[in-house]
């Protein structure tokens, strides 16, 4: 096992228990928690492999649901935020930068890299409201719902960027 | 296969999404309750259409078939007015048996469908029709045909109605056998194999019971109206455990060949339903 994928375990399991030991227990008007787990797919660096990028989305979606019972929901935003995430990252990446660029207000600049996150986060938050609506029939639970978790998420996400541990050979 | 083998390398990204994407909705419907009941309505309204179209092509050609059904049908009714005109100048009761004969009818009213899809080789079977909740169908209403009871309704969308039919092994319906004018009650159920037999079981084993009687509804329940022709007996068995006869029954109805149906529903059932509910309170509270 290298040392990105024991990283981004390690990562894994300290966001999981943020998720789940605070995350979860944030019920903003009444709508979902913010989606910390996320994170992990959006950290995913330029170039990584499309395959792995889609597994681990799967992979981090369905332990949300496992936790949130949510079963499904977080799968399939996940699984869509991993096929997203390249054509993402090359939308707000500047057009001189390294191949295995990771990121974050370093790499990207602070505007760029805010404008990464909301976005990565309105398509997971819609992809899941909308799973959870599952018709239109509702649309100010999908829009207020995604706004809310959305703007919950992307502070959540900023607050992570400083505290987590870096990983050297990437970050 | 070699350009297979390319295309799956090509487009392998795609395929692992696609296939992650479809397990992760069948995890949504499966374990939601929610999603799976959206998931399941609107999944009966796009079959129901999709049947409905194919249905009208193959009717086109089986219609021949059909109009010499109709016409035999005509013919047995013919018969059976011509009877009834006779009978009703030797008896001189016939107005009053009309009038009770038409009170029992007003109970019921008949609405006309298509059978658009069904099974015959499976232990549950099913039919749909094209009527459904518009059209004033009922969950638990009756359906028959010309030549008998065919089942009654499971579940119903706004347009379409599924059917459990009497070839269904979950299907049980009350019945009534008349031997030497006594009537002798059984249950119908129906076991996998052939969709033109069904079994009568719990039929007392004093009654003395021959093959080629004919059985027909009790109208024991709200489902169906009494006296409609279900099959006739064709074999006399003993039950599993000896106690009672289990009769061999031939049904009327040609599931293989079902096209018109008539759904039931019951005017009087509700109030039936809800006389029956207040009796029951009264008696809880004494």
């Amino acid at each position: 096992m290298n040392d990105t994928i024991k990283h981004r375990i390690i990562r894994m399991l300290l966001i999981l228990i943020v998720q789940i030991l605070i995350c979860n227990n944030i019920q903003t008007f009444g709508y979902a928690p913010p989606v910390l787990l996320a994170y992990l797919t959006m950290k995913f660096h330029r170039g990584s492999s499309r395959e792995s990028l889609l597994i681990w989305g799967f992979i981090i979606g369905l332990i949300f649901d496992i936790f949130s019972n949510t079963m499904g929901k977080g799968m399939a935003a996940c699984t869509l935020l991993g096929m997203l995430q390249p054509f993402l990252l090359n939308l707000f990446s500047p057009t001189e930068s390294v191949d295995m660029l990771v990121p974050s207000f370093k790499t990207l600049g602070f505007d760029r890299y805010i404008y990464y996150v909301v976005a990565t986060m309105l398509i997971f938050h819609f992809t899941f409201y909308l799973l959870e609506d599952f018709s239109f029939r509702h649309p100010n639970i999908l829009f207020t719902g995604t706004f809310v978790s959305t703007v919950l998420s992307v502070l959540f996400i900023l607050l992570a960027d400083v505290v987590m541990p870096k990983d050297k050979n990437v970050d | 296969m070699r350009y297979l083998i390319e295309l799956y390398f090509k487009y392998r990204c795609w395929l692992i999404f696609v296939v992650l994407e479809i397990v992760s909705l069948i995890t949504l419907v499966k374990f939601n309750r929610y999603q799976g009941s959206v998931y399941f309505t609107t999944a009966n309204t796009v079959a129901g259409a999709w049947y409905s179209l194919t249905s009208g092509v193959s009717s086109f050609f089986d219609m021949q078939a059909e109009n010499e059904r109709l016409e035999h049908e005509n013919e047995m009714l013919r018969k059976r007015l011509n009877d009834l005109r006779s009978g009703m100048k030797e008896e001189d009761n016939t107005i009053d048996i009309l009038t009770e004969k038409n009170r029992n009818l007003r109970s019921y009213n008949f609405i006309s469908a298509h059978v658009i899809n069904s099974t015959l080789n499976r232990s549950n079977n099913l039919i749909t029709i094209d009527r459904g909740e518009i059209d004033g169908v009922r969950e638990s209403a009756g359906v028959v045909c010309s030549s008998g009871v065919v089942g009654v309704v499971y579940k119903t969308s706004l347009n379409y109605a599924v059917v459990v039919p009497l070839i269904n092994e979950k299907s049980i319906v009350s019945c009534k056998v008349d031997i030497d004018s006594a009537r002798v009650f059984g249950t119908l159920q129906w076991q996998l194999g052939s969709p033109q037999f069904s079994y009568l079981n719990d039929i007392p084993r004093h009654e003395v019971v021959k093959e080629g009687l004919e059985v027909e509804t009790n109208g024991f329940s709200d489902i169906f109206p009494a006296n409609i022709p279900v099959g006739t007996v064709t074999k006399v068995d003993d039950s599993s455990d000896g106690l009672s006869y289990s009769l061999t029954v031939k049904l009327h109805t040609d599931f293989a060949r079902l096209r018109n149906v008539s759904v039931i529903s019951g005017y009087t059932r509700f109030e039936r339903k809800f006389l029956e509910k207040r009796v029951g309170s009264l008696l809880k509270d004494k």
